[in-house]
């Protein structure tokens, strides 16, 4: 034993940082031969024509709401200027206002709160560490009890046609693609927050999600929270409105 | 870069190896650093594309694609409605019928109007929480559904299933144990997005397992219009 670490000893320091250094670099080779493999073997060049076909999807997509929103300001515009002397179209304008309002095609502004959701961060977690669908849906539900008026998450208005959906890791919302963190903002009334924590579900979901699988939920309440508008379609394909139309907007 | 001076100083027998030695360790700290720099950016380069499968990405690109149609669609609509306005602009007509079928649909659509067309029936019998409600409609939108009302309430943003089961509630209004919910769309995909293997039903079934989901198709199912007031008290368009 005593010539073993008479010998140990004798190492010079710099071939001890060496061989850690080596060894540091023998573990990175392999992570990124590890990574590289099944792609090299599979879906190389799948998969880095894939995620080139979704960027550029994504800039198509985003290029098109740009120019839906652009189209209905415009017909916004040329609706309110158009000759509206008499009382019928000054009526059938203010109630497209109100419309448009309800159905979430303008961009709101007004007091509010703005929650972000985050993966737990822990390498190696599983899928309960990750932020999911359903955890962004919840989040969205309980401000709506809590008496939210707009929402938006990562910029998507969140309408009464939003679904929210896995993607791997990620969110689908109105068919966009969203990485996390989610910044989940809402405009409402004095006490959002307060009513949002006294729910008994908001509560669970805390202890569940937040305290058991470690995910990061924080809260900012700003001055003023922006929501902004939905830009994608609003068709009705399969039905056809009936009745008249409720007195309320 | 302390450790190469280090190396210099303190090795034994270093006089004859110490240039080499340097150069050696420099090699590999240079590698190490491209290495590491290359495995942080192939994990943050695309953020969230990074983390997908091949399969996940195509079926992102799937969506995109069907949804980017979409987009182009409303597109041309918006180009016509405009075109319409601006030639009765033009001619000093007024646009009264182009302002009504606008009105129109965008009350449809956002559940400002009874909406009547085919569609599905789900029939819920048994504890379920709102969760498991919540998710059904989850799906229904996903796969489609243009207007949805649970035990007669028409679905629009803010109404919310609550509670646990056997204390469900849609509002003020308390759901049962049995309850109708109805949706407007493709009877079709309704029906398959819902039933599919692995699908929400199937999902619901093993977290429920004493809760009854049955889906039936019809040609007509008709929606009552919203009653809740949907005009903001706090928020206001931003300008």
């Amino acid at each position: 034993m005593t010539a073993i670490r008479a010998r140990l000893a004798a190492i010079p320091s710099w071939q001890i940082t060496l061989a850690i250094a080596l060894l540091v670099l023998g573990f990175l080779i392999a992570a990124q031969l590890a990574a590289e493999g099944p792609r090299v073997r599979y879906t190389t060049q799948e998969r880095s024509t894939l995620i080139e076909t979704t960027l550029g999807l994504q800039s198509q997509q985003d290029a098109l709401k740009a120019q839906i929103l652009d189209l209905r300001t415009q017909i916004g515009e040329l609706e309110a200027e158009g000759p509206g002397s008499d009382a019928l179209v000054r009526q059938l304008n203010a109630d497209l206002d109100q419309a448009r309002i309800a159905a979430g095609l303008i961009p709101m502004q007004g007091p509010g709160i703005v929650f972000r959701l985050e993966d737990a961060g822990v390498p190696g977690g599983g899928a309960d560490t990750l932020v999911t669908a359903r955890d962004v849906r919840v989040v969205v539900e309980e401000l709506w009890l809590a008496g939210a008026e707009a929402i938006s998450v990562n910029g998507e208005r969140v309408t009464v046609s939003t679904a929210f959906l896995d993607i791997g890791g990620s969110v689908l919302a109105n068919s966009a693609y969203l990485a996390p963190p989610y910044t989940i903002a809402a405009i409402g009334p004095a006490g959002l927050y307060d009513r949002v924590r006294a729910s008994a579900s908001f509560a669970a979901f805390v202890a569940e999600r937040v305290e058991a699988e470690g995910l990061h939920l924080s809260v900012a309440q700003p001055d003023t929270v922006d929501v902004p508008a939905f830009a994608g379609t609003v068709n009705v394909r399969y039905g056809r409105p009936t009745g008249s139309p409720v007195p309320n907007p | 870069m302390t450790g190469l001076g280090a190396v210099g100083r303190r090795g034994p027998g270093m006089a004859g190896l110490a240039g080499r030695t340097r150069w050696a360790v420099l090699a590999v700290a240079v590698l190490l650093g491209v290495l590491a720099v290359g495995q942080l950016r192939g994990q943050a380069g695309v953020p969230g594309l990074s983390n997908l499968s091949a399969q996940e990405l195509g079926v992102v690109v799937a969506n995109l694609n069907a949804q980017n149609e979409q987009l182009r669609g409303e597109i041309a609509t918006l180009e016509r409605q405009q075109s319409d306005l601006a030639t009765a602009k033009d001619r000093g007509e007024s646009a009264v019928e182009q302002l009504q079928a606008d009105l129109a649909r965008i009350r449809a659509w956002a559940g400002l109007t009874g909406l009547v067309g085919p569609g599905i029936t789900i029939s819920v019998r048994g504890p379920i929480g709102a969760d498991g409600v919540q998710d059904l409609v989850n799906e229904l939108r996903n796969a489609g559904a243009e207007g949805i009302a649970i035990a007669g309430i028409r679905l629009v943003p803010g109404v919310v299933v609550q509670g646990g089961p056997g204390r469900l509630a849609i509002g003020d209004v308390g759901l049962g144990d049995a309850f109708m919910i109805r949706a407007v769309g493709s009877p079709q995909i309704l029906t398959g997005t819902l039933t599919r293997a692995g699908g929400v039903i199937a999902l619901l079934a093993t977290t429920y397992p004493q809760a009854r989901i049955s889906v039936t198709p019809a040609d007509t199912i008709e929606l009552p219009a919203t009653t809740r007031d949907l005009r903001p008290a706090d928020a206001h368009p931003r300008l």
